[in-house]
C-alpha cells in the first residue's frame, strides 16, 4: 500500500507562507481531487511531495519515504508537473526514451504508453510541432512510464479536446481501480466532480477538507425537489399547509429546499394534485465548493477585523 | 540510484538535440578554416609561432564550444524541465556530474579531432616554415587542444548552471573571450595572463615565453572552471527546482 504522506508542511518564499501547516494522506484505490483556487498551494505541495521544493517545515512522504530516497522514483511515482517540460527539439520518443534511461525502465515501455496515450503516430515527431493537448498527453505518458503505483497530476484536464476530457476520465478511473493512489489537482468543479472519489481541498495553503467526495457535497448542499404542476396556487397552498417552502424557477416550476421527492410526491398524490415533474436536485460539487470557500472568505475577512 | 543510467540519460539528451551536434561540427569547420586561413599568412614576422598558427582558429572556434557547453545545460530550464529531470534523477549532484561528464567527453573528443585536423591544414599551408616542430610539440598542441576546449565547455555549463541561462553564461564568455582578450593584446605578463582562455591556450604555443608554462597553463584554466562548476553545483544543489 504506497500512499502519500503529508505531515505538518508549510512552505514560505520570503514571507509569503505558500503552504501553511498541511497534513493530509492520499490513499491508494480512489481518485483524489485536488481542489483549491490559483494560488492555493496546490503546485507548490506536489512539487514538495517531489523533493523539487524545500520544505520550510514538516515532510512529505510516498509509501514512508522521502521522494529523494528513492532509488528508481519514475517506477514509483509518476508526476505531470507542466506539459511545456519536454523540449521543443526533441522528438517525443526520445523524450521519453531520455527518462526511462534514467531509471532503467525498458524501451518497449516507452513504445507500450505512446500507444496508450494515443501518440504512436506523432511520436517521431519534434515536440514543438505537437498541439498543448498533445504535449498534455505526452506528459500523462511520462508520469505513467515507470508503471509507478502513485500518480501525481497537476491539471491533466489542460488543452485537452473534448474525447481527451472523455479519456483521462476513463484513464483515472482505471488507474485507481487497479489500486493505484491517484491524485489530481484540478480548479474545474464539474471535471473533478466526474472522477473524483475523495477530496483534498486548500485555501491559502491550509487545508479547508479532506473527505470523500458525496460526503463534502452532502454536508454543504441541502436536497431540493423539482416539481411542476398544472396548478401553481393548489401546489403552493398545499407546500405551505406542510411547513415547506416553495420557490419559483426559470421555466414554470417550483423549487423545494430542504423536502424529499418521496414526501412530495405523496403529498401532491393525497391532493389530487396532477404532477408534470417531479425530480431530486443533487447538489454539485461546484456549490458545495462556493459554499465552503465563501465560508473561508467570511472567516478570513473577520479574523482581520478582529 | 547508480551513475550509469543516469549518464546514459544524459548522453541521450544531448544525442537528441540538433543545436549540440549543430555546435560541435561548427567548432570543427570554423577552428580548421581560421587556422588554414592563418597558415597562408606572412611568416617573417619575430613572434611567429608556427605551432600556435596552426591553433589560431581555436580563438573564434571556442566560441562554438561554450555554446555547446551552456546549451547542453540550459536545454533543461525550459519549460519547468528542470523540474522532469529531477523527478527522474533526485540526487542532483550525480545529475549535474552526468551532465558535465556528457558536455567534457564530447568537447574533448571533437577538440582532439579538430586539433588534429587544424594542425595538418596548417602545416600543409605552411610548409617549411613548420619544420622546425617537434613531435613531441605537435602532440601536445593536439592534445592541449582537446583538453582546453573540454575545460571551456565545463566552464560554460557551470556557468549556465549557476545562472540558469544560457544568455547570461554566454553574455558573459562571449565578451570575455573576444572583447577582453582583444583589448589587453598579446601583451604578456601581468594579470591578464591568468585569464582562463590565455592561461589555457600557453599550450598551444611552441615556446611559451610568459610565466605560465602549457601545463600549468591549463591547470590555471582548471582552476577557474573548478570555481565556476563547484558554484554551479551549489546552485543545483541548494535552489528550488
Amino acid at each position: 500500500m504506497t500512499s502519500i504522506d503529508v505531515r505538518d508542511l508549510s512552505k514560505e518564499y520570503g514571507t509569503r507562507r505558500a503552504v501553511d501547516h498541511l497534513t493530509f494522506t492520499v490513499a491508494p484505490g480512489r481518485v483524489t481531487g485536488f481542489l483549491g483556487p490559483n494560488g492555493a498551494g496546490k503546485s507548490t505541495t506536489m512539487r514538495l511531495v517531489l523533493g523539487l521544493d524545500r520544505p520550510s517545515s514538516g515532510t512529505a512522504t510516498v509509501g514512508g519515504r522521502p521522494y529523494t530516497a528513492l532509488r528508481e522514483p519514475l517506477r514509483e511515482v509518476g508526476a505531470l508537473l507542466d506539459a511545456q517540460a519536454a523540449h521543443g527539439s526533441r522528438t517525443g520518443r526520445d523524450h521519453l526514451r531520455t527518462l526511462a534511461a534514467s531509471n532503467r525502465i525498458p524501451l518497449s515501455r516507452v513504445d507500450e504508453v505512446l500507444a496508450g496515450t494515443g501518440l504512436t503516430t506523432a511520436a517521431r515527431r519534434r515536440v514543438r510541432t505537437y498541439s498543448l493537448g498533445m504535449r498534455q498527453r505526452l506528459g500523462i505518458a511520462a508520469a505513467l512510464l515507470g508503471d509507478p503505483p502513485v500518480i501525481m497530476l497537476d491539471e491533466p484536464s489542460n488543452g485537452l479536446d473534448p474525447e481527451g476530457i472523455i479519456w483521462i476520465r476513463t484513464l483515472l478511473r482505471r488507474l485507481a481501480d487497479e489500486g493505484r493512489t491517484v491524485l489530481v489537482s484540478s480548479h474545474l468543479m464539474n471535471e473533478t466532480a466526474s472522477f473524483a472519489d475523495h477530496l483534498v481541498v486548500l485555501g491559502r495553503g491550509r487545508l479547508l477538507a479532506d473527505m470523500p467526495m458525496r460526503a463534502f457535497i452532502d454536508a454543504r448542499v441541502q436536497p431540493a425537489v423539482r416539481v411542476r404542476t398544472t396548478d401553481d396556487g393548489a401546489l403552493r397552498d398545499l407546500l405551505a399547509r406542510h411547513g415547506h417552502e416553495a420557490a419559483p424557477d426559470e421555466d414554470g416550476g417550483w423549487i423545494v429546499r430542504r423536502a424529499r421527492v418521496e414526501d412530495i410526491g405523496r403529498l401532491a398524490s393525497e391532493a389530487r394534485l396532477p404532477l408534470l415533474e417531479l425530480a431530486a436536485q443533487e447538489g454539485t460539487l461546484e456549490q458545495a465548493y462556493l459554499d465552503l470557500t465563501a465560508a473561508e472568505t467570511e472567516f478570513t475577512a473577520q479574523r482581520q477585523e478582529a | 540510484m547508480p551513475f550509469t543510467p543516469v549518464l546514459h540519460a544524459e548522453w541521450l539528451k544531448i544525442r537528441t538535440l540538433r543545436a549540440l551536434y549543430g555546435a560541435l561540427v561548427a567548432l570543427f569547420a570554423v577552428t580548421t578554416a581560421f587556422s588554414a586561413i592563418a597558415a597562408t599568412g606572412s611568416t617573417s614576422d619575430p613572434d611567429f609561432d608556427p605551432l600556435f598558427t596552426a591553433f589560431l582558429g581555436i580563438g573564434p572556434g571556442q566560441i562554438a564550444v561554450i555554446a555547446f557547453g551552456a546549451l547542453a545545460v540550459s536545454s533543461e530550464f525550459t519549460g519547468g524541465g528542470l523540474r522532469l529531470a529531477f523527478t527522474a534523477v533526485p540526487q542532483r549532484g550525480r545529475w549535474y556530474a552526468a551532465k558535465l561528464t556528457g558536455v567534457a567527453v564530447p568537447a574533448f573528443l571533437t577538440g582532439l579531432v579538430t586539433g588534429a585536423a587544424s594542425l595538418l591544414v596548417a602545416r600543409a599551408g605552411l610548409g617549411s616554415a613548420a619544420d622546425g616542430l617537434t613531435a613531441g610539440q605537435q602532440l601536445r598542441g593536439v592534445a592541449g587542444c582537446g583538453l582546453y576546449l573540454a575545460l571551456m565547455a565545463l566552464l560554460a555549463a557551470g556557468l549556465t548552471a549557476l545562472l540558469r541561462s544560457a544568455v547570461g553564461a554566454l553574455g558573459i564568455l562571449v565578451p570575455l573571450l573576444l572583447v577582453v582578450s582583444f583589448v589587453l593584446g598579446t601583451a604578456a605578463g601581468g594579470l591578464p595572463e591568468y585569464l582562463p582562455d590565455r592561461a589555457g591556450q600557453v599550450v598551444l604555443h611552441a615556446s611559451p615565453d610568459g610565466s605560465l608554462g602549457p601545463w600549468s597553463g591549463l591547470a590555471v584554466t582548471a582552476l577557474w572552471t573548478a570555481a565556476v562548476v563547484a558554484a554551479g553545483a551549489w546552485s543545483v544543489r541548494r535552489r528550488d527546482a
